[in-house]
């Protein structure tokens, strides 16, 4: 079986691995500036939630910066033999919590150059996603073209904490961009705290476990918005990936999408399909953290309501705490080929099958 | 075959709501448009089973391609009672799926009173 990770973490021991890849005030705001952290702490602002525990898995421990990848090689790539690992960083996505939307770009700018320097090259099996600042859309369009045509950068990743949801006019210019480089928008779980300041509805929740059982809330923002806005009318082709959110929260808001669009389509008469048609067209949801109910019937019901052979796509967000193992994601066996890797290869054109690893 | 029945003279029929009559058990929706023209819909929406004609009458948007809003149809769509499914008065039609429809009467106007065709 041809196997995609589509969430595999490409970590650093040290932000400061950005410096070369920087200049001009930045780097010297980066070099110089108030720290968030100790030396080589990336610059974000903090969520109030803290890991208890932190988020890595407990037998990832690098020493140096090239151990980030021969444990990764390791433990995962080649225990798993998985086929294609989609890197999607870790920190570069907090820049979205930055106040400064053009020193988040340039964090960004920088970590694109830097994983294409450094991480792209190391293995046949890595492609790479850019990380934009989605608060800075002219900035983030520009990047994309800088970097989206590179042959191994197949998607446009931003975190899924936001300052407003993503179907927004503000953010248009982004997908303009993505249009033209043909290449898929993805939004991975993070962002919360700083300028993204309303990641969990009703107010801040207080434990860690329990905020981050919720914070898919802020992905059933972005998917209402997205359709509601038409962003599928305007870029048709366009493909919106959605990282580490939960899968099973999906048809009930498709269903509610749905009844209530069925009364007032009046208020957005760009749309011509329900909105359930332009998610199983356009959006696409990654596996981990696949819910776990104690009787499997339940969960599988569920994800056939949402057309999951068809808009599945394996995760296993390598190295972090709640990481999903190849042979313990439970779907239907007829669902396998699909979810673990025919659906990714749908998505990220760029991405040639032929390439399975020696 | 059917019957013509009489439901209402036409001065009782509204341009900005339906005028309900009762005829046997079937309660019905009597509407005029803009264009004088008489409809007449069975009472009855099909996707509850609602007093669907005591909804508004109003209009509804134009399918556009952009944020553009032309508000069009005016006092031709009726709105469900219940949920706001929008009906065409013309046709009978959901909106949002032209394959639902509500019950349409055919209506004739003799000597200023409205009929409708039953089955008979």
């Amino acid at each position: 079986m041809f196997i995609v990770d589509c969430d595999c973490h490409n970590y650093w021991c040290d932000a400061r691995v950005l410096e070369p890849y920087m200049d001009g005030l930045f780097k010297d705001m980066f070099v110089r500036g108030e720290r968030t952290g100790p030396p080589g702490a990336f610059p974000h602002a903090h969520r109030p939630w803290f890991h208890p525990e932190g988020f890595a898995r407990k037998d990832i421990n690098p020493i140096n910066e090239d151990d980030n990848y021969l444990i990764m090689k390791e433990k995962h790539l080649d225990l798993h033999n998985i086929d294609i690992a989609i890197l999607t960083g870790d920190e570069p996505i907090e820049a979205s919590t930055l106040a400064n939307p053009y020193y988040a770009s340039a964090l960004c700018k920088a970590y694109n150059d830097y994983m294409i320097d450094y991480w792209i090259p190391k293995d046949s099996r890595f492609y790479g996603s850019m990380v934009v600042a989605p608060h800075d859309p002219i900035g983030a369009a520009e990047e994309i073209r800088r970097v989206g045509g590179h042959e191994r950068v197949i998607q446009v990743l931003v975190s899924h904490g936001a300052n407003r949801p993503y179907g927004d006019p503000f953010y248009h210019p982004i997908y303009e961009a993505c249009h033209e480089m043909n290449l898929p928008f993805a939004l991975h779980l993070g962002g919360q705290g700083g300028v993204n300041a309303n990641p969990i509805g009703a107010g801040p929740t207080t434990f860690f476990w329990e905020t981050h059982a919720l914070l898919p809330q802020s992905a059933m923002t972005h998917m209402a918005s997205l359709i509601a806005q038409g962003v599928f009318e305007k870029w048709k082709d366009l493909k919106v990936v959605i990282i580490e959110c939960g899968v099973a929260w999906v048809p009930s808001v498709l269903w509610r999408l749905d009844a209530n669009y069925k009364a007032l389509r009046k208020e957005t008469p760009w749309l011509k399909q329900l909105p359930s048609e332009y998610f199983k067209s356009n959006i696409r949801m990654s596996t981990q953290p696949l819910e776990q109910p104690a009787d499997v019937r339940h969960l599988w019901a569920t994800l056939e309501a949402m057309d999951g052979k068809n808009t599945l796509m394996f995760a296993s967000d390598y190295p972090h705490w709640d990481y999903d193992a190849v042979n313990k994601i439970n779907i239907p066996d007829d669902w396998k080929e699909n979810v673990y890797g025919n659906n990714a290869l749908e998505v990220y054109k760029k991405i040639k099958r032929q390439e399975k690893a020696a | 075959m059917s019957d013509l029945q009489y439901l209402c003279d036409i001065h009782e029929v509204r341009e900005d709501k339906a005028t309900i009559v009762q005829i046997g058990k079937r309660s019905i929706g009597v509407f005029k448009l803009n264009d004088g023209s008489i409809h007449a819909l069975l009472n009855l929406c099909p996707h509850k089973g609602a007093a669907l004609c005591e909804g508004p009458v109003c209009g509804t948007t134009k399918e556009t391609n952009d944020y553009e809003f032309e508000y069009i149809q005016r006092n031709e769509i009726v709105r469900c009672a219940w949920h706001g499914w929008e009906f065409d008065i013309k046709t009978g039609e959901f909106i949002v799926d032209r394959k639902i429809k509500a019950r349409k009467f055919l209506t004739e106007i003799k000597d200023q009173k409205v009929y409708i065709q039953l089955p008979s």
